[in-house]
Order: C-alpha cells, then structure tokens, then sequence
C-alpha cells in the first residue's frame, strides 16, 4: 500500500469560509480605532439580539430542548450498548448460551464469571452466571465473541445502584420466557453477520 | 545397554543420537517438530495416526517408529508430506463434533492444535455418522465417544506403562468408506480412516466396566476431550486454571503433579484444586496422585489458645509420634526438636527402612541403595522383586516392572507370598514365586545362585546353594519329524505315486536335569525352570533388583541387607529399595529415629495425647501437603520440591518452632539446612527447578549423593526354617488408590478401610470378619479383591486412628485368627 | 413633606434589608432561569413549582454546610472579608432611595433611610469600601489563586472606581447636588439624564459591570483562569455572603442608573412612579444576566487598557465638554 491515499488529503468537497480578520493592530492609536470601529458597529448588540432571540423561541415557540430525564426518556437506537440481554431460541425457548467460557476469557474488566456442570441431559449447563456491573466497561467483547449469539448488549441503561459491586444474575438479563415472541436481533455484534451465507464454506454432507 | 552415539541430520540441523533411538525421540531432544498424535514417548509405537510421516535418505518412514542410523538424513516436511498430513488431519475432522465451545480439552487439544497447524480449512471427506454415546467406564472414568479419534494412546499406555490392558478397540458399526477414495486419497489417510472408523475405544473385558486399577493415565494422554475424570467433565475451562507444580505425597514415588486450581465458584473466591495433571509423557500418576487431591486441612484460623497449649505440649514431651507423609524440612525440625529438648521420634515404618539402609551399609559401605528407578526403566531387560507388593506398596514400581517386559523386551521375576493375578500378564516371562512369608532368604539365595559367578560367593553360602541342587530325571515329550511313504492317485492323470512325507511324531524320553531345591521351596516348578530360566535370559543384558517393604519389617532384615549387598557386588545387579510410605526416605535420612513411645506423647497426624493435624482432627490444625511448600525425598533418591496449591490460615510447625524459639522465618528457610552427610545439599528451595526438558530429562530438585559409609563385615546367617509362619495370615497392604488419612480423606477415593481377600477366600469369610492379633483384636468388611489370589487376606494401614502397626509389631505378616461375623 | 420620624427609617431599613436580600436570593434564581431561557433550557424545575423554592433549598445547603477555614489561613481576617462585602452593600442602600415616600399606619416611611446631602459619594465610597472585602479574602486565605484573586480586585475597583466618579460628575455638574433626591426631582422637569448624557451612561454602565463583578469583567473569581478566584476556600454561608453583597451590588447599581439617567421614580405617563422605577430597576437587572449569557470575558490586559486608555480620556472629555455647554 503506497503513501498516497494518506498524503492526498482532498477528500470531498470543502465549504470552509475564511474569517474576515483585519490585521493585528500594532500601534496604541490603531488600537484605539478598532475599539471605536468595533464599538459603534454594534457588534455586542449583535450578540444580545442572538440570546434574546433564543430566549423568545424557548418562552414563546414551543422551542425549548430540555427533556425532563427521570420522567420522560428519549428513545435510544436499538443498537445501543448498555446492560447486557441474554438470548433464548427462538423455535425452543432454551437459552442460547452453552457455557463456553469465551466472554469470562475475553472480559478486559475481568468482570464476567460462570460456574457451568455437566447436565442431566449429558450437555454443558451454566448453573450460575454473573456480570459485575461495577466493573463492566462495556466494550462490547463478550458480545462480539459469544458464538451463540447469546449475549448481546440491551438498552437498560440506567446502572445506578446502592451498592458499589452490584451484580446482575443470568436470571435477571434472560429474556423472559414469555416476551420471546418479542426478542428482538439487530445487525451487529450478537447477530448473523452480513455475510454468513456467503463466507459459509460447503462441506461434503451429500448423504 | 546400547550407547553407541551416532550422528543423523534432520532438516539440515545434525543431531547426535544414541544407537536404537526413534527419529521422532532425536528430533524432540534437539527442538525439532514433527508431528505426532499417538505417540507416548515411553511406551511402544502404535502407529494409528500416520501423522509423524518423515523422509529419511529420501524414503518414507513413520518417524515413531523407524531407529536412527548413522549418517541418515532426515526431511520432516516437504510438499508430499504436508499434503498427506493435512489429509490425514481432515480425515480426523469428519464427523468430529463442532462442540469446541463446551469442550474441556478445548485450548489444549491437539486436534485443535494439529488442525489449525496443518492448515485444514476446508473439508474434502465425507460418510454418514454413527451414533456414538458417552460411558463411565468406572467411578473415575468418563468416555465421549463421540469425541474419540481412536489415537489409541490410552490402550498403549494402559498396556505398555500402567499394565492394567483394561481398554481396547472396539468395532463402531460405522459404514465403510465410498471405494472411489481408495484411489482419490492420499494412502496413509485413506488407511487411517478405513481403521478409524471401525472402531471405537471399549473396556478390553467385555463389559460396560473397565477393571483397572483407576489410576486416569488414559484421560491424561487422551489428545481430545473423549477420555475426562468424571468430575471434571464441564467444570472449568483448562485456561482459567493455574497450574502449581508440585510433588505428589502420597507415596515414595514422589511424582511431578500440577495442581490446576481456579476460584471455587461465584460467589466463593476460594482457590479449589479441580483436576491434577501430570507430564505424561515423562511421568505417570497412579490413581491416589490423579484424584486424591481434595485432602486440605480447610477454614483454618490462628487459634491462639490452642497454639499456646500445642507450643506447651511440645516442651513437656516425651514423645513425638509422626507418619512419613511429612516434608524433609519438617523431619529436620522435629530432629531438632530432638537434638535440643531430648525427645523421642517415633516412625516405624521409616524406622525400618533407616534400619535397614544401617545394615545395608554396613554389608555395602553405601548410605543408601546405589541406583534409581528411572534408569532401571530405561536399561535393564531383567527385573527381580523381592519384598514388594507391586500394585499396591508403589505405583510406579509397578509401572517400572511392567515398562521393562513392554518396552526393553525383558523378563522378571516375582516373590511374593500375596498371590497377584495382573503380575503375569506383565510378559510372556515373567516367573511368579508364591513362596510362604519368611522365605525371602531363599529368594535371595535364588537370585545368587542363578546370576552369580559361584567364585564371587562367600564359602558358606556357595555351599548353602549348592546344598539345594541334585540331579534327577524327568520325562519329557519331544517332537520328532518322522518319514511316512503312502501311496497317492494323482487326480489329473490317475496315475499312482509313492509320496514321503515328514509328519511329527511326539516321543516320551526320560532325560537327566539339573533340580533346583530352592526353586521348588519358593513354591516354582522345579521340574520346568530350567528351560523357562533360559528362555528367560536370552539377550538379557541388565539386571535389576526391587527390594520391598516386607524386607524392612523382617525378623531377618539385617541378613537380608547383607545378602542384598552380596547380590549387588556377586551377580553386578542394579539394586533399589521401595520406602514404605511417602517420605519415609527422607525421614530415615534426617531424623534418629527411636523404637518405642514412651511417656507424654505429641502426635503429628498420628494419634497421642496432644494431637498436631492435618486432617481437622486435632488439637492443632497443620497444613496438608497441598498447603505447604518444602521438599520430599522420593524413591529415586531426588530432593523435590512441592508446592502450595490452597491457602492455609493457620499455623504450621515452624511457627510452633519459633513459639520454642526454635524456628527459622519460612518452613523453606529449613531447606539448605538438610543434613549434608546424609547427601544433601544446601541449596535454597527458591533454587530447586521443578520440570522436564523436551528430552524428557528430569529437572527436579537435585539428586542424593551416595554417601560412604563404614563397611562392618559380618557373615551371612544360614537360613532358618522356624521364622516361616505358616496358618492363617494376615499381610498389612492397603488397597490399590489409599495410602494413608489423605488420600481416604480425598473425595474421588472410595476404597474402604476393609480386609481384602481373594474372591474365593472372600466368600468363605463372609460379609464381616473379627481379626484376632496376638495383641488386640479388629473388625472389618470384607471385600473381595479379583486381583488377590492365594489364602493370604490383606489387611489395610492407611487410617492412622487404627494403629494397625502396633498390631503387626515388627512384621509386614502376623498369624491370626479370622472369625465370622461380628 | 412630611417628618422624617425614627419609626420611619427603621421600617425603611428593615424594608431594604428585608427585600434586598430576598430580591438578592431571588436573583439567583432569576439569573440561572434567564440563562437557561437563554440556552433554551428550563433551569431549575425540581424545588417547588418551577424551582421557586430552589433558592430555600439553597440556602438552607449554604447553612448547613461545612463552615471551612484553611489550616495556614489568618482566621480573623478570613472570618471577617466577607461580612465587609455584605455590609457596604446594604450600607451603599442606605442613601439611595428605592420607592417614592409612603405612609403606613400613620408612619411617615421616606424614599430613602439616609437623605445625606451626599448621597452620590456616600454611595459610591461604600462601594469602593466594598474592594476590601475580595481584597482580604483573597490574601488571608493562604492559597495562590485566592492572591491572584486579591491581586486583580486591587487593580479592578480602583480603576474603574475612577471611571464611575468622573462618568457621574458630568450629569452631578448639571444637576448641582450630590443628592439623590434632587437627581429624581431634576428628572421631573428635564428630559432624562440618558439623553443629555449618553456617553456618562454609558460609561457609568461599563464601570458598574465592573464594580460588581459582573460578566464580562469577573475577573476576580474567573473560574476558567483562577479557580474561584478570592473564593476558592470559602464555602458555606461566608462564600454566601460574598453572593449575597454581589447581588446587592447589582441592586445598588441597577437603582442609581435608574435614578440618575432613567427618570427615577418620577410618574411615566400612566404608570406610577413606584411601578415604573420597579421596571427600570428591573430591566437594569436583566440587561446584566443578558449580557452575561451574550458576551465572554475580557482578559486582564485588555481591561486595563480599557480603563486607563478609553474610558477614563472619555469621561474627562465629557466633563469638560459638559462644563463648557453649561458656561456658555
């Protein structure tokens, strides 16, 4: 790979202006007629007019930002990375996750831990899963190893909590059992990547 | 044995090689790689996996296989080769479960390993799968057969190194391949597969059960995840576990163990042992090593009162009584104890190994036997154990014994009184002597009169020997070929022909031989051992002798060494000792050691009236050996180190030291002080390495010096016949996987503390016996031992609360009276 | 013209004291929802209907809170600034008038505590007095930005101290007395003063930002440059007091601008006198906090070079040029 992409920095088309600088004033007397220029051209009373006018869209024009947060919330995208979700099956209701360990190993913060037991039914069963949200950076690692899909990041974002090192158990981030028909997948980490089908290699499996 | 060198070249790198070495063993000593699935570097070839293909002077070899010759030029991958090993890699990954995720070998499974080195990423293979279940072998041993890949490396080291041959390959009932790959594959692939699948790994008896001895080196060497401990299976991930080097302490063979240890669970964080592994390649476990790990002394605290009374129970005591499962430091401590306070140290069973080493070197002018079991392993064809209860005193002897008929192509003999049933199937010869407790003389006069130069003897007992042999006459069967002319119509032409012929003829003929009384004492065939023993010693080159316990506690023991020392020097033999129990040699080398408890007793996880335990019992709670750091002396007389795997609160010896103003800052700081008149060293235990080298050279600890000592020349006392016993005996063994509080303490270990007997015996007996001492009496189950064969019952020593060696006094054997019931 | 009893100046000090400091607390409350309108915010919703009841919640945080006095701090001095700054605020008030004279219950209550003949220098001396409250709190409390602090509100008040005396002499020369009084009566019968001196309101209006410390020439607590500036070790109710002094500053200055160049009290068309100087006060005070959400600060140089080089030259010319049209 050559320099050049880096070196060519015209990228698209620019709508840069100028400001209109006079030059520096070097003498007391310049000085004193860029006070007086500046002065009697009103430009403060520009910058009066500019918050007035806020002040009046605000008041009187139904313009006013202020989303008042605790009762009322602005939607958040899908996509957004706060307290982690647990996925099920969809066709079977089970829980996706198998128990691999992946995201205990891959969490920066250290803060994923399983206990996992061989199962009546002879597979591998998470008897207890936690994330310490006191320590959670949320990076998003865990999600973009998981190879089930299973965990994936969720949109409750508010982590306040009376205790330092509050924890969150397997239970409280699976989707209940009767919201599944409301699961939700969005593209991304913890979903099929694009291009799945295309990358998927072709094993002999004639029979 | 064989130690020409020679010189080969691999990849262009030269190698220097002893003569009878494989090319893949040269090419692992020198940091070359080659690729191997079910190879075991001390056990035979198996030659299932292909894998480690080489070209050596431009011709295909298994490199497992084929010895070094000199000049020979190696080529580990070319085009060819890699092409034939990726196919072979692809073949192992048809069918084989996508389930890495909850795999536990994943991270450490060579199928992962070799699949990704080889650069398998895309499937060309393909044929319908079988339905493959999963199976507990026994109460340790759980096998996914879907995950196998018939490597086969558990039925080799079953059979060449552990000897149980509990497991083999068995038919999968899977479809056979498509014949258009016969000739679209590369052939080692295609042959590969055409074995692998038909065929699975079952227990070689017949049964859903394996009958083993339990000892899990099959889920050690096991590439995959299909052979695991049972409760492993899906505990941890291998990658969140620490490994702590350390020694194994449950008896004299002092292996090289990892403890792999993680947090206990979420919501407790503390450090829980949950599997051991082992170097498998350079060092097997026995059973009580692989899962008698969970034996710590747990939730300790420093209990300052009970410290108090421990520190005056030490100064007013007159007795210590302690076991050899202890470190070297701490028997240096209790040495001290004695030196500056004048107590007694009571160990029986290192007591009469120390008396024995005495008698020994007095007869030799050696401190301690002169070789070690690794180099026995290694070089000696002929293998002789006298004293020693095989499968039970010391695992690894027993491996020693049965690598040696495996590998070295030898021959051995056994002399025990306890019939064993596994020891003959070690090889094809392999000479078992069932003789009465009390006759191990003869075994030794046995021994010198079948591999000694008569010259090299003293007069009495060239004399003794000879007084056993005459010569009679026996009637033998011999073949002979006999010329038989008939009369035969040939089909084609009708015409008659004389045809002669050679048919074999058996003869009877009486012939002269030389009868050996001694072989005939010992409970031999007499009659034949004339022709086994020459069939035995053909190419036999190096010699070995296994003395045992029973020696040790042996009204005889001080003839015994002497005769022990005269086979030494008369007949050129290697000679090594088994230490009863775990550190007995240690103990025998740093503490003197008393006979008799006497007065106010301080037990160290021995009963006495002030108890120091391990075990939780006591009065003062001790760390277990998995709790402490020091060094143990094991039977191939390595000082080695061992380490802390689980956090221990409370206090130890040496703080109880210093409550005597006795103590040093660390229990470690004892190390450099060992006694280095009786081959020690004063090296720091932060110095002391605890590994293997690739060539499978052991870097642990360092090695005793044989230290010289005053050789006091006394006779040999003649054999006498009044110390045979002869009735009802009771032999003190314990079951395969005990060895003493710990491992019954450990939760894999379901042996019981019961006597065991020969099936039949066994039922003779009954469900429950009254064992009847000449001083006390005992209450056991019985159980039934398939391996035992003879009259004699075993009865166990591994509970200390029994003080069973009081029972046996200084005997392995006593005569007792067995009654029925309770 | 009734008699100015006791009675009556005691009601009217206590009525000044009363409403300033409320108004000065209520400022606050005005000020962060000015701002926040400004920013199309809504400032504070939580404390009572529409916030109101912040300023409560406020000060009763400024009570209860540590009272903090640094180790190496000289603690009298320290105790002491910000009582200096409260009280030549309220004691500036004294002279000015604030409403028209009333009656109640018969008392006669006067437009103002103190009719000193003086008003105007009354006034303003006190405001300069003020100077020594930031001043000794700045160098008594033992920490750098608080000297630097010190050091600017030394500089800054005696500068502009200057400016606010000759801005007012000219309209002072017009009208012949110093009394605040005869500056509302002089507005009864002449135009008002903004429109015959516009130049000495203005400047008057500048160095009023900078006497009390308003944006863009709160260079004494810019906490972009200094920290809190002569504040940085004063928590509780003393630095309240400092807020408190402040805002009556503000008041002070919002009435004499009012008084001198906006036509006081006098009645405006229809609106009574009181009514409309509430208004002019009023709008005085919301012309600051627009200006302060409007306009960034100045930096310390060019403060000064505005003082000494632009203002101060202005203002003389205009006295003199003031002097010479009432000669001729």
């Amino acid at each position: 790979m050559s320099l050049e992409q880096f070196k060519n920095r015209n990228v698209g088309t620019q709508n840069y202006r100028m400001l209109d600088l006079d030059p520096t004033p070097v003498t007391g007397w310049d000085k004193f007629k860029q006070v007086v220029r500046r002065s009697l051209s009103l430009e403060l009373l520009v910058g009066l007019k500019v918050t007035l006018r806020e002040m009046i869209k605000a008041l009187f024009f139904g313009k006013m930002h202020t989303t008042k947060y605790p009762f009322e919330k602005l939607p958040i995208g899908p996509r957004y990375r706060a307290i982690h979700e647990m996925k099920r099956l969809l066709e079977s209701g089970h829980y996706r996750c198998i128990g691999c360990g992946l995201c205990e190993k891959i969490c920066p913060a250290d803060a994923i831990r399983m206990d996992t037991h061989y199962g009546e039914n002879q597979r591998k069963e998470v008897s207890e899963y936690t994330i310490n949200f006191g320590r959670c950076i949320f990076c998003g690692y865990c999600a973009e190893v998981c190879p089930e899909l299973a965990i994936v990041h969720g949109g409750r974002y508010e982590t306040a909590s009376e205790q330092r090192a509050s924890f969150s158990l397997f239970e409280d981030m699976l989707t209940p059992i009767d919201q599944l028909k409301n699961q939700k997948e969005f593209p991304g980490y913890g979903s099929v990547s694009v291009q799945a089908d295309k990358n998927i290699k072709k094993t002999p499996l004639a029979y | 044995m064989m130690s020409n060198k020679t010189t080969i070249t691999i990849d262009g790198i030269e190698c220097q090689a002893r003569e009878g070495e494989t090319i893949l063993n040269v090419a692992r000593a020198n940091g070359i790689f080659i690729p191997a699935i079910c190879y075991l570097t001390r056990c035979s070839p198996t030659l299932a996996c292909r894998i480690c293909l080489v070209e050596a002077d431009e011709k295909r070899v298994y490199s497992c296989n084929a010895k070094v010759k000199e000049g020979m030029n190696v080529v580990t991958q070319n085009e060819a080769i890699l092409e034939e090993r990726r196919a072979i890699m692809e073949v192992y990954d048809v069918n084989h479960p996508l389930q890495c995720g909850v795999c536990d070998q994943s991270g450490e499974c060579e199928l992962q390993n070799y699949t990704l080195e080889l650069g398998v990423d895309s499937q060309h293979y393909a044929i319908p799968d079988t339905k493959r279940g999963t199976a507990d072998w026994s109460s340790v041993l759980h096998y996914d057969a879907g995950l196998c890949i018939v490597c086969e490396r558990c039925v080799t080291v079953c059979k060449d190194m552990i000897g149980d041959a509990a497991i083999k390959t068995g038919p999968r009932g899977g479809d056979p391949l498509d014949k258009a790959y016969k000739e679209t594959m590369p052939k080692d692939a295609y042959s590969m597969w055409n074995k692998l699948q038909k065929s699975v790994i079952v227990p070689s008896n017949g049964t859903e059960y394996t009958n083993c001895s339990d000892c899990g080196e099959c889920t050690a060497v096991c590439p995959v995840g299909a052979l695991t401990e049972q409760d492993f299976v899906y505990q941890s991930n291998a990658w969140e576990l620490k490994q702590i080097p350390a020694t194994c302490a449950h008896c004299s063979s002092g292996c090289h163990i990892y403890y792999e240890t993680k947090h206990t669970s979420i919501d407790n964080p503390d450090e829980k042992i949950y599997r051991v592994k082992n170097e498998w390649n350079y060092q097997s476990l026995c059973g009580a090593g692989r899962f008698g790990y969970d034996y710590q002394n747990s939730h300790v605290t420093k209990d300052k009162t009970a410290f108090d009374r421990a520190v005056a129970a030490l100064q007013k005591a007159d007795t210590i009584r302690f076991n050899s499962v202890i470190t070297n430091e701490e028997a240096l401590m209790l040495q001290t104890l004695k030196e500056k306070q004048g107590v007694k140290l009571v160990n029986p069973e290192a007591r009469a190994l120390q008396s024995f080493l005495r008698y020994y070197g007095e007869a030799s002018g050696q401190g301690i036997y002169p070789d070690d079991f690794k180099t026995i392993m290694k070089e000696s064809d002929f293998v002789i154990t006298v004293g020693a209860k095989l499968r039970n005193d010391n695992p690894n002897v027993r491996y020693v014994f049965n690598n040696i008929q495996k590998m070295n192509k030898g021959a051995g003999f056994y002399f025990h009184p306890v019939g064993d049933t596994l020891v003959p199937t070690f090889g094809k010869t392999v000479a078992t002597f069932e003789h009465k407790p009390g006759e191990e003389e003869l075994a030794m006069y046995l021994i010198l009169d079948l591999f000694s130069e008569r010259d090299a003897l003293p007069d009495s007992v060239r004399k003794t020997i000879e007084g056993y042999h005459e010569t009679r006459t026996k009637t033998v069967t011999e073949k002979v070929m006999e010329s038989v002319t008939t009369t035969e119509v040939d089909k084609e032409t009708g015409e008659e022909k004389e045809v002669t012929k050679k048919v074999p003829k058996n003869v009877e003929k009486e012939i002269e031989y030389d009868h050996n009384g001694l072989v005939e004492a010992l409970g031999g065939d007499a009659e034949n051992f004339g022709d086994l023993f020459d069939k035995m010693m053909k190419k036999k080159e190096s010699f070995a002798l296994i003395l045992g316990e029973d020696l040790y506690f042996h009204p005889r023991a001080e003839n015994l060494a002497r005769l022990a020392a005269l086979v030494e020097t008369a007949c050129g033999m290697k000679l090594v000792m088994v230490p009863p129990k775990s550190n007995s040699l240690g103990v025998a080398l740093i503490c003197d050691l008393d006979p008799e408890v006497e007065g106010y007793v301080v037990g160290y996880n021995e009963p006495g009236d002030f108890a120091l335990s391990a075990l939780g019992t006591g009065d003062l709670d001790m760390p277990a050996l998995n709790q402490q750091e020091g060094t143990l002396t094991n039977m191939n007389k390595r000082v080695v180190p061992t380490n802390a795997a689980i956090e221990y609160g409370g206090y130890e010896l040496n703080d109880l030291m210093n409550g005597l103003g006795l103590g040093k800052t660390l229990t470690v700081d004892w190390t450099a002080s060992l006694p280095a008149d009786r081959g020690f060293q004063a090296i720091d235990f932060d110095a002391l390495p605890n590994g293997y080298t690739n060539d499978g050279q052991e870097h642990r600890g360092y090695a005793l010096a044989v230290a010289a000592v005053q050789k006091n020349e006394s006779k040999i006392v003649p054999f006498d016949e009044s110390i045979v016993l002869e009735g009802e005996i009771a032999y003190r063994c314990n079951p395969q996987r005990q060895f003493n509080d710990f491992t019954d303490k450990s939760h894999q270990i379901f042996e019981a503390f019961a006597l065991c007997a020969s099936p039949e015996r066994a039922e003779e007996l009954g469900e429950r016996v009254t064992v009847e001492f000449a001083d006390g009496s005992l209450e056991l189950d019985v159980v039934a031992e398939e391996r035992i064969s003879g009259n004699i019952v075993e009865i166990p020593d591994f509970r200390s609360d029994k003080n069973i060696y009081a029972l046996f006094g200084d005997n392995r054997y006593a005569t007792v009276t067995l009654r029925k019931g309770s | 013209m009734m008699e100015v009893t006791y009675l009556g100046v005691i009601i009217k000090a206590i009525l000044i004291l009363a409403i300033i400091s409320a108004i000065a607390g209520f400022g606050t409350y005005i000020e962060r929802k000015v701002l926040a309108f400004m920013q199309r915010r809504l400032g504070p919703m939580n404390v009572g209907p529409y916030g109101l009841l912040q300023i409560a919640a406020d000060g009763i945080k400024l009570f209860t809170k540590e009272d903090f006095i640094p180790q190496n701090a000289n603690k009298l001095i320290f105790m002491v600034a910000p009582i200096i700054t409260a009280a030549t605020a309220f004691i500036a008030l004294s002279a000015v008038p604030v409403f028209p004279d009333f009656t109640i219950f018969g008392i006669f209550v006067p437009s103002i505590a103190a009719d000193v003949n003086i008003g105007i220098l009354f006034v303003l001396g006190m405001m300069a007095a003020g100077l020594y409250g930031p001043l000794l709190a700045g160098m008594s409390q033992a920490n750098k930005w608080g000297l630097i602090g010190a050091a600017r509100t030394a500089a800054q008040f005696i500068s502009y101290e200057v400016v606010t005396g000759l801005s007012l002499l000219a309209p002072i020369m017009m009208v012949g007395s110093l009394s605040l009084i005869d500056f509302n009566h002089y507005n009864e019968t002449h135009p008002w003063m903004v429109f015959m001196q516009p130049l000495a309101f203005v400047l008057f209006l500048i160095a009023g930002f900078a006497e009390t410390n308003r944006t863009p020439f709160d260079l004494l607590e810019n906490e972009a440059e200094i920290i809190a500036g002569y504040a940085t070790e004063y928590s509780g109710m003393r630095w309240g007091m400092f807020f408190i002094g402040e805002y009556a500053n503000m008041i002070t200055v919002a009435v004499l601008a009012s008084i001198i160049f906006l036509g006081g009290y006098t009645d405006l068309w229809f609106i009574p006198g009181w009514l409309a100087i509430i208004l002019k006060i009023a709008f005085m005070f919301f012309l600051m906090l627009w200006v302060r959400a409007s306009w960034p600060h100045v930096r310390p140089d060019q403060f000064m070079w505005l003082a000494w080089k632009v203002l101060m030259p202005l203002a003389v010319i205009n006295v003199v040029i003031t002097g010479i049209v009432i000669m001729v």
